[in-house]
């Protein structure tokens, strides 16, 4: 870094007696009236000096820097408020719109049957709104809360940016025995029940196996084995998925590739996956300081006072269960536990507090409004959700991962 | 850099100082005796450096003081207190670990990284209190990382990772100090800087720091006592000046080495290889 007489540094506009050290950005440039000045700091101030007439920007050093804010309790409390009104704005637009278009207010007159009415009316509307869309709305919204939880937590607990919630195999098992009861033509509720038991399996394999990571042993800081221990099981389910697809009758093949790409069409009880949530949420969110200091290392959360292996466990069964419940109530709806974590992570930090809440939210708006599209966007044919989540995730991912600058 | 003590927190001068000792303390690493029978007492006031050849189990008498690590035989115990018996939250307030290396996966801004170190301290909801982010800035001003309180970890580089790791466990206030390689990947000014501040730190109020190093000559200018393991199960505990000496040391390393004296300064120094007289000066590896 160039050494700069002091009388020239310039932060914010004005003259600061700090050292040009401190910061790693930094442009001289000629002002028409002001002469030269030296330019401190980020795009937004560059392009600031750029309005005010600067011709030529030369740029001192090119190490770009990044400043990250500060997260404080009133921070996330904010940021979780703006996310609760946008799933409230979409919970309404899910309800409202439909081959049947009804207006907000008639919404709201079916939810809450007002005294004028006098009983149940039995009008369309109505029941439109209360057996068809609220309860697919409310599913989409646990399902995506549930994953997202689920994403962000196990990217924490295996220390890997790439983590989701089906990267261990519990999505694996529940397709692999769903399936098996749809090529045997089960009720949805047998089919429901065959897919949580498949990822109950796959939990037990993976703790049997994965035991010395999870819950014997000592606190390590490498623990590849357990992702390695997932990763594989979750091959040998893609085996046996890929298996059974090849075998079942070609009248059964639309039903379960939808159910594989993630489908919430004819969810019946979305009460179930909410209250997964709710106990999600209430079993985790407490331990989020403990979360962010494991981040850190094993060695380092165990001398704070964080007793690593039990917490492990803790984070491996909710994340499973988690990504369970969400999966036996819709499908694999891919890339939601992926994205979301990230782009909140990218968006407002990484401190564990702040993002788990807001992961459930933001999960929840995602699948919510994914769902929406899936079903109006080619009306009154239906899409399955996993297909709108991974077309509109991938390419809000890379643009957020790419105007970064690192 | 000079010596400061932390501005603006002063009630941590209310923790009593700690008193570490060890007893009969074993340590072993597969069928290889580390540490033999090994008892001591480290006090509050003294600076303690680890030396030793690798392998010789700096790292793993750390964890054992800090209590990660169930010894062989023999324990550990502070303020009179056998480790694995103090609650874990109140041990954290008792001591801090710096482990050899931390875990950057995500990013986050270096004051959310020093202040991870205040989780002993939470209460509540588990945020941050004034007096927590206080302490976080007033670590990282002693280290002179003041203008790096709200750069992104990622773009640091591995020097400025360690001092910010340094920072976090000097902002958790403990008043034992067991630092794991403190001064790798530092260039020499700021391992000096480091060693200032860790040793101003340990003077007032009095707390006890155990680092290790393979530093000799910085291990002798500020650390008041040395502790040196040989790897075959002895260790020397003393003042530095009388246990890194040629002798022990050389014995120790498996290479013979030198002081050398000028002055008011002296230096250990590796002796030149011998090339001609193979009698006596050969080490004693051969």
């Amino acid at each position: 870094m160039r050494a700069l007489p002091r009388q020239d540094v310039v932060v914010h506009g004005r003259k600061n007696p700090e050292s040009v050290e401190h910061y790693e950005l930094a442009y001289t440039y000629n002002l028409p009236r002001r002469g030269t000045r030296v330019l401190l700091a980020g795009q937004h101030q560059w392009r600031r000096a750029r309005r005010a007439g600067a011709a030529q920007m030369n740029r001192l050093s090119v190490r770009p820097v990044r400043r990250l804010p500060l997260m404080h309790a009133k921070r996330a409390a904010a940021i979780w408020c703006v996310l609760a009104v946008l799933a409230l704005a979409v919970l309404i637009a899910s309800l409202a719109l439909g081959s049947v278009p009804l207006a907000p207010a008639r919404v709201l007159a079916a939810l809450l049957p007002l005294p004028g009415h006098g009983g149940a009316p039995a009008d369309l509307a109505g029941e439109i709104v209360r057996s068809l869309r609220l309860p697919r709305a409310l599913a989409g919204f646990a399902c995506g809360a549930l994953l997202a939880v689920a994403g962000a937590l196990l990217q924490v607990l295996l220390r890997n940016p790439l983590a989701e919630p089906y990267v261990l195999g519990v999505s694996g098992g529940a397709a692999s025995l769903a399936l098996l009861a749809m090529m045997a033509g089960c009720a949805w509720w047998l089919v429901d029940a065959s897919a949580f038991a498949g990822a109950f399996v796959s939990i037990l394999l993976v703790l049997g196996l994965a035991r010395r990571e999870l819950w014997r042993g000592e606190p390590q800081d490498t623990s590849p084995r357990l992702l390695l221990t997932g990763a594989v099981i979750a091959a040998g389910w893609g085996a046996l998925i890929t298996l059974l697809l090849t075998l079942a009758p070609d009248n059964r093949l639309r039903g379960m590739l939808f159910w594989l790409t993630g489908d919430l069409n004819g969810v019946g009880v979305p009460w179930l996956a909410l209250a997964a949530l709710a106990a999600v949420l209430v079993a985790i969110v407490p331990a989020a300081p403990q979360l962010n200091v494991l981040l850190r290392g094993d060695a380092a959360a165990q001398a704070l006072g964080v007793s690593v292996m039990r917490l492990r466990l803790r984070v491996y069964l909710v994340a499973s269960l988690a990504a369970a419940a969400a999966v036996t109530t819709g499908g694999t709806i891919g890339f939601v536990g992926l994205v979301v974590p990230h782009a909140l992570r990218l968006a407002f930090g990484n401190d564990q507090r702040m993002l788990l809440p807001a992961a459930a939210l933001g999960g929840g708006v995602a699948v919510m409004g994914a769902d929406l599209v899936a079903r109006t966007v080619v009306a009154p044919a239906q899409l399955p959700v996993g297909v709108i989540t991974a077309l509109i995730g991938v390419p809000v991912f890379l643009w957020m991962l790419l105007r970064r600058p690192r | 850099m000079t010596t400061r003590t932390l501005p603006g927190v002063t009630h941590d001068s209310i923790t009593p100082p700690a008193t570490l000792s060890v007893q009969h303390l074993t340590l072993r690493a597969g069928a290889r005796t580390l540490l033999d029978r090994f008892t001591h007492t480290f006090y509050p006031g003294e600076v303690w450096c680890i030396a030793g050849p690798n392998g010789a189990g700096k790292t793993t008498l750390i964890s054992a003081l800090a209590g990660l690590l169930l010894p062989a035989a023999g324990h550990v115990e502070l303020d009179g207190v056998r480790v694995p018996d103090w609650p874990s939250a109140s041990l954290a307030r008792r001591r801090a670990l710096m482990p050899q290396s931390a875990h950057d996966a995500f990013s986050a801004s270096v004051l959310d990284i020093v202040m991870l170190n205040r989780f002993p301290h939470l209460t509540g909801w588990g945020w941050e209190r004034p007096a927590d982010r206080a302490a976080a800035h007033a670590a990282l001003d002693l280290l002179g990382l003041s203008a790096f309180a709200t750069r992104d970890v990622l773009s640091l580089s591995g020097g400025e990772r360690q001092r910010v790791a340094l920072a976090a466990v000097l902002c958790q206030e403990a008043p034992l100090l067991l630092l794991d390689e403190p001064l790798s990947h530092l260039d020499l000014h700021h391992q000096i800087g480091c060693l200032e501040a860790l040793t101003g730190w340990a003077v007032e109020p009095k707390r006890t720091v155990v680092f290790s190093c393979h530093d000799l000559n910085l291990a002798r200018r500020f650390a008041t006592h040395a502790l040196l393991l040989d790897g075959a199960g002895s260790a020397f505990a003393g003042p530095v000046r009388e246990v890194l000496t040629p002798t022990l040391a050389s014995r120790a390393f498996g290479y013979p080495l030198i002081l050398l004296q000028d002055g008011g300064h002296e230096a250990l120094i590796p002796a030149p290889r011998p090339q001609t007289a193979q009698g006596e000066a050969a080490g004693p590896s051969s």
